[in-house]
């Protein structure tokens, strides 16, 4: 992905829709329609300030059949590098914003005989777009969808009307949350799970199911990493001939596209592996905060994923 | 005049023992036994606990004395249920409503002739049984299941790169060219342009 590639949109509506959760419907600039998108995609958003840019990514959470607008969900992060501060605070009705195309890293499966939704908080909006696909289709699914509490249940009212039954709710303030092995140990066989929230509990919803026997092929999870901040270090690009300097807030790959250098990606976020890089030099340590490489991979300090990964290092020479 | 290297056909690998499966079903033909008993030696070894929540269908082999394990010898190692059958179409009745009734966490393993697994195949992919659940192992004869593209029939049970199609009775290539969902290989007319004109006709799928 490359910013030639990026399409403008206009914020049409912004909606607050939980304490946390800003709800920004994207039209399109110009006469032409949004371009089409499967149930589960992310786009990326692109936003200038006058020191930097951000890039983040977000699900699309409208009906995937609806092309007239995007939508996703935006929660604010208490520990926010600065990206959903700005889509929080510095983005208003008519803000024009560049976005890239749509990109499905968690597509629901095509020949699955019933699908298991798990939503923690602010996960829950790449849902939404499934539910709007399972609606008009004929496999069985039920959705299990647990917020801090009432006021944090976003975007209740259209799920409960795809819905109907199907949907389950559960509050942290009443004490309630979801019996995961209960829930996976009774599942007919052809059923994919699909779990999008925080990672504690991604981990337990992929150890529970592995427990009764889930094999990897039937555990979906979606999770984009923010990047995490670090200590400073410096990185020399070989193929570009330049070094760059990685400040403690601001990612590898944001330092190394900030200097001009492209750096190929989708997720922005360590799941796709699309920006992955080969370390040609590195004296010092790694630090792997993607969900895509191996352990094994980690241990070959051969490569590493810039948009969520950095180093603690003397020096670092990336193939770029 | 066979094509070869071509990547639908199946690749089996001797059958091993997935303790990652909670329950484990294991189907078997004739010679095909030996490996389930090897199987559930390797399963007995390494989780004990999970002989209980196997399930065995099987078709003894015709001189069970020599060669293949006998019903009685999974009787005795304490499997939630043994199950003999005498014919192929008997026991995949059975398969499929085991299937109607497993819950995620199972484990298939099937051992036997390639038609046979073909068989198997072809109902667990109706279940959307992944690659990761399932596991065959190829013991005994390679006769093929072909199906004819230009009639639609399956001729069983066939020895012979060239073969008369049992419908319409066009002469068939048998190519290596499989299909999971037919669990056939494809017949295509051989004399198509020059009518009556074979090449020889020999006995390969042995």
């Amino acid at each position: 992905m490359s910013e030639a590639q990026t399409l403008e949109v206009e914020v049409a509506a912004i909606e607050q829709v939980t304490p946390l959760i800003k709800h920004f419907r994207l039209a399109p600039v110009g006469t032409e329609g949004l371009p089409a998108f499967s149930g589960g995609s992310h786009i990326v958003v692109v936003m200038r300030t006058a020191t930097r840019v951000y890039r983040n990514p977000y699900s699309l959470l409208s009906p995937p059949h609806r092309l007239d607008c995007y939508e996703i969900g935006v929660r604010r992060m208490e520990e926010s590098r600065g990206g959903s501060h700005f889509m929080h605070d510095r983005v208003a009705v008519g803000t024009r914003l560049e976005i890239a195309h749509p990109v499905n890293l968690f597509a629901l499966d095509k020949i699955a005989r019933k699908h298991v939704l798990i939503a923690g908080g602010i996960g829950i909006t790449p849902f939404m777009a499934h539910l709007e696909d399972l609606y008009l289709g004929r496999v069985p699914y039920e959705l299990h969808y647990s917020v801090r509490g009432p006021d944090h249940a976003a975007f209740l009212a259209r799920i409960m009307e795809r819905t109907g039954g199907r949907a389950h709710l559960y509050y942290d303030s009443e004490r309630q949350s979801i019996d995961f092995d209960r829930l996976l140990s009774s599942q007919a066989l052809g059923t994919h799970v699909y779990v999008c929230g925080p990672k504690g509990m991604i981990d337990r919803v992929a150890a529970a199911a592995r427990d009764w026997g889930w094999p990897d092929s039937h555990i979906h999870w979606e999770q984009f990493s923010a990047p995490p901040v670090g200590d400073a270090f410096e990185v020399f690009l070989a193929r570009s001939k330049m070094t760059v300097h990685v400040p403690p807030d601001q990612s590898l790959l944001e330092s190394i596209e900030a200097q001009g250098v492209e750096v190929p990606y989708l997720c922005r976020g360590g799941v796709c592996g699309f920006c992955q890089t080969r370390v040609l030099e590195v004296d010092g340590e790694l630090l792997h905060n993607d969900h895509f490489l191996s352990d094994a991979d980690k241990a070959k300090r051969n490569t590493i994923m810039p948009c969520v990964s950095r180093a603690r290092c003397k020096s670092l020479v990336l193939d770029l | 005049m066979l094509v070869t290297g071509i990547k639908s056909k199946p690749v089996y690998a001797p059958l091993r023992a997935d303790t990652g499966g909670r329950y484990h079903l294991m189907l078997a033909k004739g010679v095909g036994n030996v490996a389930l008993m090897r199987v559930l030696d390797e399963l007995r070894s390494a989780a004990p606990q999970a002989l209980g929540r196997t399930r065995v269908l099987l078709i003894p082999g015709e001189n069970s004395g020599e060669t293949a394990a006998r019903p009685e010898d999974f009787a005795a190692l304490g499997l939630e249920e043994v199950r003999t059958f005498a014919d192929v179409p008997g026991l995949l009745r059975d398969f499929r409503s085991i299937l109607e009734g497993a819950l995620m966490g199972t484990r298939l393993y099937v051992a036997g002739p390639e038609s046979f697994i073909g068989l198997a195949m072809k109902i667990a992919l109706e279940f959307d049984l992944n690659k990761d659940e399932v596991r065959a192992e190829e013991l005994g004869t390679l006769a093929r299941r072909v199906y004819c593209i230009h009639c639609r029939a399956t001729t069983e049970e066939v020895r012979t790169n060239i073969v008369r199609c049992v419908d319409c009775g066009s002469w068939l290539l048998v190519r290596d060219h499989y299909s999971r969902r037919l669990a056939a290989y494809m017949g295509v007319m051989v004399d198509a342009e020059a009518p009556g004109e074979l090449p020889e006709i020999k006995e390969i799928f042995i």
